[in-house]
């Protein structure tokens, strides 16, 4: 395949902004004198601590050019938006100005934390900040090899194929991949609304069958992708309404057949599929080594739940196959914990659902094609990867398809956000 | 503590006891013990607690427990999904925990209509801790403003600290016992042990 075609992108943990036009926030700042600075900022962290702005350096110091004398200069609080008065200080604020002779002013600062030096050099142009370059190192982030672009570029194609294959309508996809052995964990598709397919067929772990998986990977390496590709733009006339993750809330509106076979769920976006897919997995090939996977615990929804379990999208029953592979490997092999060092490949941007959904099961790097304007949880709406308060990140790529489908994608998305 | 109105306290109190008490089971079963229950006229229709290390999915969490408990029964009785929206807009959610980002999403797409939790969560919290999805339009992106407000739902009433204490004890003892399936990187291998 034509990996030169291919681009992919990494979308960070905050908006990225050129470095001189990074986003601003207004203050309000006085200049005080230097035997109270002690006791000012003390104050100022109890009644107006900045928590949002921790890169923010509180106290700036200043040598006045004409006398050499320094200069302190201190944040007082954030001042509103749209608003020079110095009337909207909290009182609290307000009663320090006489006491402390202060002569509050409003000034701007660097609204986020910098990530590089050059954002950083520019920040401290307006007002001191601190800088911490990023510790950890995801594989990918400074660029990525011919060789696993290639691989990318491969697993994208898998996932866009089974978005527009056997559906009526295009729906998001979801292949979960152990990059380390290129291994694909689970690949499933939205199960929002009732497929036309006969579903819930399969049963996971039997004996029979050829991998689709393997079938379906050999056919994207061996073909062009111009075929994935073509095939987005002919189910592009019609309308990404079905893409769950694109229109979560939208799930009620869609005509019913009750006669059809029901496994529709408004909250079985491919993503969360996916997840479970591998978890069943991760329960057949390891089924002893949790400490508290013995017996089922008793519980009156159980029966429920391991119904469900049997339940599997006909995207997945590679499983049996990969087994008899995984358990001649023996012993050496290692359980991993959830999905801990896994890619996922999407069609669309997941939904905040969707993308917390991945954090909670360890994803190490999420890849999708699409941008999802209307509930994007990495960076159109929500951001995750730069939550910090969230226990786990992952790092976020964009691939942008060769130009054609990219266009016409992002076109049809316009046009489908325009009509609803 | 609890900002609840003087009339719902007593109901509140006791919803939430269900609540803890599928907590509780989470907790017996090692598992982390947050547990749920969802009402509807009043009535407790489906509960959950969670089941991450039972079934190693990390997304099951209670309320994704007793969500599906809901829909496999409505499409049992062969509901369309108009009629389950309509009747998730009639349920109340009493959780031991805020819900997380994925759950309070999950929430606002079902249309649930209230939501009531016990302790906030500092680290995921998706109804005010880290974000605010139980806002219709909480999103801070600029994109949005110009969009139609029908097309994300229309939110939910959300109310946190009811018996958030009784909630806070069980995490402790949770903490305590320690968590059986937390990653151990530096282990040899759990799969060595058996020959």
């Amino acid at each position: 395949m034509d990996s030169d075609a291919w681009k992919i992108i990494h979308i960070p943990e905050k908006p990225s902004f050129p470095p001189e036009q990074q986003p601003i926030a207004k203050v309000y700042a006085s200049v005080i004198k230097p035997k109270f600075t002690n006791t000012i900022v003390r104050h100022l962290c109890k009644i107006a601590p900045l928590e949002d702005f921790r890169h923010i350096k509180r106290v700036r110091k200043k040598i006045l050019p004409d006398n050499g004398e320094t200069q302190l200069t201190v944040i007082l609080c954030l001042a509103p938006e749209n608003n020079n008065h110095l009337n909207d200080m909290p009182s609290d604020v307000q009663k320090l100005v006489d006491p402390y002779e202060l002569s509050p002013f409003v000034t701007e600062v660097s609204k986020f934390a910098a990530v590089s030096k050059e954002e950083w050099e520019e920040q401290c142009k307006i007002w001191p900040t601190s800088f911490h370059p990023p510790t950890y190192n995801i594989d990918g982030i400074g660029g990525f090899s011919e060789e696993d672009t290639q691989s990318i570029c491969k697993f994208m194609s898998l996932a866009i194929d089974l978005a527009v294959s056997g559906q009526k309508s295009l729906v998001n996809a979801a292949v979960i991949v152990d990059p380390s052995v290129k291994r694909i964990i689970a690949s499933e598709t939205d199960q929002v609304y009732p497929s036309s397919a006969p579903c819930d067929m399969t049963i996971p772990f039997d004996e029979t069958g050829e991998s689709n998986h393997c079938q379906s990977l050999d056919r994207v390496t061996n073909a062009s992708s111009e075929i994935c590709l073509n095939s987005i733009l002919e189910k592009l006339n019609g309308s990404l309404s079905a893409v769950a993750c694109l229109n979560p809330w939208q799930w009620s509106l869609q005509p019913h057949d009750t006669e059809k076979c029901s496994q529709w769920h408004p909250l079985r976006h491919a993503s969360i599929v996916a997840i479970e897919s591998s978890s069943m997995r991760d329960r057949y090939m390891f089924p002893n080594s949790s400490e508290n996977a013995g017996p089922d615990h008793s519980q009156p929804s159980n029966a429920d739940s391991s119904a469900k379990r049997q339940k599997t999208s006909s995207h997945s029953p590679d499983v049996q196959n990969e087994s008899g592979e995984e358990t001649c490997r023996g012993p050496s092999m290692e359980r991993p914990y959830l999905c801990t060092g896994y890619d996922i490949f999407l069609l669309w941007e997941p939904c905040t659902m969707c993308a917390m959904a991945l954090v909670h099961q360890r994803i190490k790097r999420i890849f999708y094609a699409f941008p999802n304007p209307t509930a994007g949880g990495l960076g159109s709406v929500h951001r995750l990867q730069g939550e910090k308060s969230l226990n786990h990140h992952y790092a976020v790529f964009r691939v942008l398809l060769p130009g054609a489908a990219d266009n016409a994608l992002d076109h049809g998305l316009k046009h489908v956000a325009a009509e609803s | 503590m609890a900002p609840v109105e003087e009339d719902h306290c007593e109901d509140s109190y006791n919803y939430m006891g269900f609540a803890l008490q599928q907590a509780k089971l989470a907790l017996e079963a090692l598992e982390v013990p947050v547990g749920c229950v969802i009402l509807e006229d009043g009535k407790v229709i489906a509960s959950g607690r969670n089941r991450t290390n039972e079934t190693r999915n990390a997304s099951r969490h209670a309320e994704m427990e007793a969500i599906d408990e809901l829909i496999r029964q409505w499409r049992k009785n062969r509901l369309s999904p108009s009629q389950v929206a309509e009747n998730f807009s009639n349920c109340v959610l009493y959780v031991t925990c805020e819900p997380c980002i994925m759950c309070a999403s999950a929430l606002s797409f079902l249309g649930i209509k209230e939501v009531y939790y016990g302790c906030a969560n500092d680290k995921f919290g998706g109804c005010g801790s880290i974000l605010s999805l139980h806002f219709a339009n909480s999103q801070s992106s600029d994109l949005i403003s110009t969009r139609d407000e029908y097309q994300r739902g229309k939110g939910y009433k959300c109310i946190g600290g009811i018996m958030a204490e009784e909630a806070v004890s069980l995490f402790k003892c949770f903490y305590e016992q320690g968590n059986p399936n937390a990653p151990k990187p530096h282990r040899p291998v759990v799969q060595r042990e058996r020959t």
